[in-house]
């Protein structure tokens, strides 16, 4: 052993250093988030809980029940009944999405010609009961009521690009032959 | 030999065929959509377009015949553009609204856009519009969504031959329209709605809630509606039947339905279906559960054999049960009450026509392949229109005419009335002189091969009639002549014999006639079936002379073989037939009866004696999925399963044994075999039975007829009669005929005939729980000719009091021009409206058969004011 090196032993050099480091961090902005009580907001796009879209002319979803999402869906996790109303229009009885088996991919949101579906940025579900993750219709559109609201329109057409004008006629198109 | 060259293969052709049509053998498939497979060939939608070197432009290939030398491609950049643009064309006034289209996902259009484009269209005018049509309660008709490709017309025309729908208007404004304007007025087949690639005719029984995906099994079974025994493919999610679909390739039906075996699935979704067992406590049916209504039947049944001996029970099996069923029910009366008092409702016609014409030509001469009736060259159809009793099998009829056969119908032709050579319609009741004439004529041309004797020898008696006794019979000596001329000229004909010739004094005759005619002519004879398993419970053994294998339990060799099988005594004593069960529980002798799946009180006429009967017995136990009359009386009631409920299999007329599979679990009731075990288990049956197949393993060791076959042969198909034998055909024992020598004339009635009306739409009683075969056929009515309607002052749909000599019904009529003059008819199927309501019947006393009595009814004008 040096006497260098016994004078570093003898004055704790070592450990001065650290503590300095220490007190330098106690002037410094902390990178950790006091989570829950500090919330990281969702980046755009991001894919949490499920939502219907609510549409704002009717109050009612906007799912027709075409099915599209619940065929693309790689774990099977939606389920959709849909029955013949008053009117002969289709009318969607049942919407489920087991979300316990979700995989978050997203496809269903891609899928849906009238987007119809969403993931919201919400992510704070955890919950006891598996019933809790048990979407159901009225569930889902609750969800879009508090998680998507107002904002969650330009979210959605900035973010989800819906494909609801591929399936209609385009609206200058004369219409003729209203014979019968 | 042709040899062509299709995408670089070799193709070798012994008949030509067309290009399509070669591709395909070598696997190449062409795009199509207006082609079908079994349809006249139309080339209207121009997708199948192929390039052949040396042909300056693009051919379509399903009706281009492919000849030698050629050299076809079918995937050019060239067809591709040409594809695309034919698409673009199609959806210039195709709405693309697939979101809502029920047909989204088997759609041919989506699949073929999918793969060819284009993207989007360049169109910019409007797209036509016409409202869904929803006129219909069965039918929805989008005609926006119409592509034109005419495969609905086409099959309505040429498979079904109903000529309902056509396409009317021009140009880009033509739509498909049943000529009856916004509801059809058809047959209902639904097999325009197999053939239209797109969702522009679809059922509504499915509407808005059918996607393809949605279907998480597919079970093949069979349809429990007739005799035909159709393959049908039930579509099921979350265990409940979305919908039946036949399949092509499938089955004799080979991809057609009829309208009850299409939209008559939900008969076992109707209101009523039983839950529970029921017991009669003070006159009122109390539900219990399983076990004390088990024990109940057990303990009294046990009770009854003991003090009155098994002689005094009795029990009817049912044609909509199946093998399982039957033969279960059959081994608890025959091998553990000790019992030969079994029979069906097949002993009104089916059973006792087959075992005459066996005892006459030899066991299985019934048993013919029914998809040979359209390779046929002549086809005599008489007893019922086949279109309406079995109606697959009445296309075959129709097919067979079409290829050039000729068609005789003796009787009303019904549903084949487009489809006569001959129409022969005799007075009523005189069948007998017109089939005498005929066999008559045949028998002067030559025709008797001397082969079997003893029909030879009974001919010899037989009373021919004169000119004047003939036109007395309605039919003219030369229209005869003619019939019998075309039936002289057949040389593969086909004999169609349908339930009503046994209507009717000297139903032996008639049936020995038409046997006769067979003969004679050296044709194949098929038996209609009103019940998909009539043919079963006569091989199950549900007849009181017959056992298991369908063979007299006369025959030591069969008893001896059961009774090593199942280690149990065949009943010394002969048994009762339904008839006689009836008249014995008049008497007092029948003490209990064990009805599975049949209504007697509404099948049987005379109801106010079977009522009487009924009520004198001690115990009355019906197993049934509804609370019919009949299990209105009983004193125990035990829920069943139903037909899409049950595994078992089921015989066809043709005696094709075929799997019947579950579609979904039972909602309340037990599969109808496990009740009876579990009863016999109960009456110190040992064997016991984990599954219907387990019950059908013992039957194949038990019937001769079955020996061998297993689930695993019958669900591969062609489980035909006599299944690892030659057929029995020769072993003739002797039979009995009434009245050969004899021609009674017809003595003027007091009034109209009444007869039973066999109607397409509906199937007993079962149909009318079905809410769509009711949207299609909602009520009763009163079928009359014209003069009637005149002479009474009713018009149609006014309502008329029919006296009969049993009963009295006030009822609808509908006026039918081609009725019959001299006769009503009434349906058996609703309830306070039905033919057996009103007449009475007696057994016939040499096949016995049903005979009906007392039919000549007055009828009465009701004005309505005074309802
Ligand atoms: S995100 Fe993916 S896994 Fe989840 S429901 Fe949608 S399609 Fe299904
Ligand atoms: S794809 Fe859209 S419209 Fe279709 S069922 Fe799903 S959410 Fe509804
Ligand atoms: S249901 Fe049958 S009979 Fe009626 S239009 Fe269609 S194919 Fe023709
Ligand atoms: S209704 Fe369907 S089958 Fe008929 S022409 Fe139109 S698209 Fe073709
Ligand atoms: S013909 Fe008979 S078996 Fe075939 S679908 Fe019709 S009712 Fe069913
Ligand atoms: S399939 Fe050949 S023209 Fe339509």
């Amino acid at each position: 052993m040096t006497v260098h090196e016994l004078i570093r032993k003898v004055f704790f050099v070592e450990i001065l250093k650290g503590l300095a480091l220490t007190l330098s961090r106690l002037f410094t902005r902390p990178v950790t988030r006091r989570y829950p009580k500090e919330k990281r907001p969702a980046a755009l796009g991001f894919r949490g809980l499920h939502a219907l879209v609510r549409n704002p002319a009717t109050g009612e979803a906007k799912c027709v029940g075409c099915g599209l999402c619940a065929a693309v869906c790689p774990s099977r996790c939606i389920s959709i009944y849909t029955s013949e109303g008053p009117e002969h229009q289709k009318v969607v009885d049942r919407y489920e999405i087991e979300v316990l088996r979700c995989v978050f991919c997203s496809l269903c949101v891609e899928a849906c010609p009238f987007g119809a579906v969403v993931l919201t940025p919400h992510y704070e579900y955890a919950d006891y009961t598996r019933e809790a993750f048990y979407m159901t219709k009225e569930r889902l559109l609750e969800n879009w009521d508090r998680f998507m609201g107002r904002e969650g329109y330009e979210y959605f057409e900035r973010f989800w690009n819906p494909k609801t004008s591929h399936f209609s006629t385009p609206r200058n198109q004369a219409v003729f032959g209203k014979d019968r | 030999m042709i040899k062509l060259t299709i995408d670089g293969r070799e193709v070798e052709l012994e008949r030509p065929v067309t290009v399509l049509e070669a591709a395909k053998r070598v696997g190449v498939t062409i795009p199509t959509l207006c082609y079908f497979e079994g349809l006249p060939n139309f080339g209207g939608c121009r997708l199948c377009l192929v390039e052949v070197e040396r042909l300056p432009k693009l051919q379509t290939s399903c009706t281009l015949m492919a000849s030698d030398g050629m050299v076809v491609r079918t995937e050019t950049e060239q067809i591709r553009a040409a594809r695309r643009a034919m698409l673009e064309f199609l959806l210039i006034n195709h709405p693309l609204d697939c979101p809502y289209c029920d047909k989204a996902g088997e759609c041919t259009l989506q699949d073929l856009v999918a793969r060819y484009g284009p993207e989007a269209g360049r169109f910019a005018e409007g797209k036509r519009k016409h409202p869904e049509s929803l006129d219909d309660p069965i039918i929805v008709r989008n005609m926006e969504r119409c592509v034109l490709c005419t495969r609905c017309v086409r099959m309505c025309e040429d498979l079904q031959g109903a000529y309902a729908i056509s396409v009317s208007g021009r140009g880009g404004h033509s739509l498909i329209e049943p000529f009856s304007g916004g509801r059809y007025d058809c047959e209902y087949c639904g097999n325009c709605l197999t053939v239209c690639p797109v969702g522009a005719i679809m059922s509504r029984l499915h509407r808005h809630s059918y996607r393809p995906w949605f279907v998480e099994r597919e079970v093949e079974t069979v349809c429990g509606y007739c005799g035909v025994g159709c393959s049908m493919v039930l579509q099921v999610r979350e265990d409940s039947i979305v919908r039946t679909i036949p399949r092509f390739g499938l089955g004799l039906n080979n991809g057609l339905l009829c309208v009850r075996g299409r939209f008559g699935y939900d008969a076992v979704d109707g209101e009523g279906r039983l839950t529970t067992p029921l017991i009669r406590v003070e006159g009122r049916l109390e539900p219990v559960g399983w076990e004390e209504a088990l024990a109940f039947v057990a303990s009294r049944l046990g009770e009854i054999k003991d003090s009155h001996g098994g002689r005094a029970v009795g029990a009817i099996a049912s044609g909509r049960c199946t093998n399982e069923d039957n033969y279960m029910l059959q081994k608890l009366m025959r091998f553990v009450i000790g019992s030969n008092n079994i029979d069906s409702a097949a002993r009104f016609h089916y059973a006792p026509a087959e075992a005459f014409l066996e005892s006459v030509f030899g066991q299985g001469i019934t048993a013919n392949l029914i998809p040979g009736i359209a390779d046929s060259d002549g086809v005599f159809v008489t007893g019922g229109d086949p279109t309406a009793i079995n109606p697959v099998l009445g296309l075959q009829v129709r097919a067979a005419r079409r290829s050039g056969g000729k068609v005789i119908v003796l009787g009303p032709p019904g549903g084949l009335k487009r489809f006569v050579d001959h129409e022969l319609v005799p007075m009523p009741y005189s069948d007998e002189v017109v089939l005498s004439a005929i066999v008559g004529g045949l028998m002067e041309a030559g025709r008797s091969s001397g082969e079997n004797r003893a029909v030879e020898e009974r001919l010899k008696e037989l009373r021919l009639p004169s000119e004047e006794e003939l036109s007395a019979a309605g039919i003219g000596p030369e229209a005869l002549a003619r019939a019998v001329d075309d039936l002289l000229k057949m040389t593969n004909p086909v004999v169609i014999l349908g339930p009503e010739i046994m209507d009717g004094a000297r139903a032996s005759k008639r049936l020995f006639l038409v046997g006769a005619v067979a003969y004679l002519m050296n044709a194949r004879i098929y038996l209609l079936s009103e019940r998909p398993n009539y043919q079963g419970v006569m091989d199950m053994g549900c007849v009181p002379d017959l056992l298991p294998g369908g063979g007299p339990i006369g025959l030591e060799m069969l008893r001896d073989r059961i009774e090593a099988v199942l280690g149990l005594r065949v009943p010394e004593e002969g048994g009762l037939t339904l008839f006689e069960m009836v008249d014995e529980a008049e008497r007092g002798g029948l003490r209990a009866l064990y009805v599975m799946g049949e209504d007697l009180l509404f099948s049987l006429p005379d109801r106010a004696r079977v009522q009487r009967a009924l009520g004198r017995l001690d115990l009355l136990v019906v197993q049934d999925i509804y609370l019919t009359e009949t299990a209105a009386m009983a004193d125990v009631v035990l829920p069943a399963a139903a037909w899409s409920e049950k595994d078992g299999t089921f015989t066809n007329l043709e005696r094709r044994v075929q799997l019947l599979r579950r579609g979904r679990y039972p909602r309340a009731g037990r599969e109808d075999w496990r009740i009876i075990a579990d009863i016999g288990g109960r009456l110190g049956m040992e064997k016991t039975y984990r599954s219907a197949e387990e019950v059908w393993e013992e039957v194949t060791h038990a019937s001769p007829l079955h020996a061998g076959l297993g689930y695993s042969e019958i669900a591969g198909g062609g489980a035909v009669w006599p299944y690892h034998s030659e057929p029995l055909k020769g072993t003739e024992a002797g039979f009995a005929v009434q009245g050969l020598g004899e021609l009674p004339g017809v003595e003027a009635p007091g009034g109209p005939y009444l007869m039973p009306e066999r109607p397409l739409f509906h199937s007993g009683t079962l149909s009318r729980r079905s809410r769509a075969l009711l949207s299609i056929h909602p009520e009763p009515y009163l079928v009359i000719p014209p003069s009637l309607s005149e002479e009474l002052g009713v018009t149609d749909g006014g309502r008329v009091r029919v006296v009969g000599a049993k009963g009295t019904m006030v009822l609808k009529v509908r006026i039918d021009p081609d009725q019959r003059e001299g006769t009503v008819l009434l349906s058996n199927t609703f309830e306070g409206a039905n033919f057996a309501g009103l007449v009475g019947f007696t057994a016939d006393p040499v096949t016995g058969c049903l005979t009906i009595e007392d039919n000549t009814v007055r009828l009465e004008r009701v004005d309505d004011e005074a309802l």
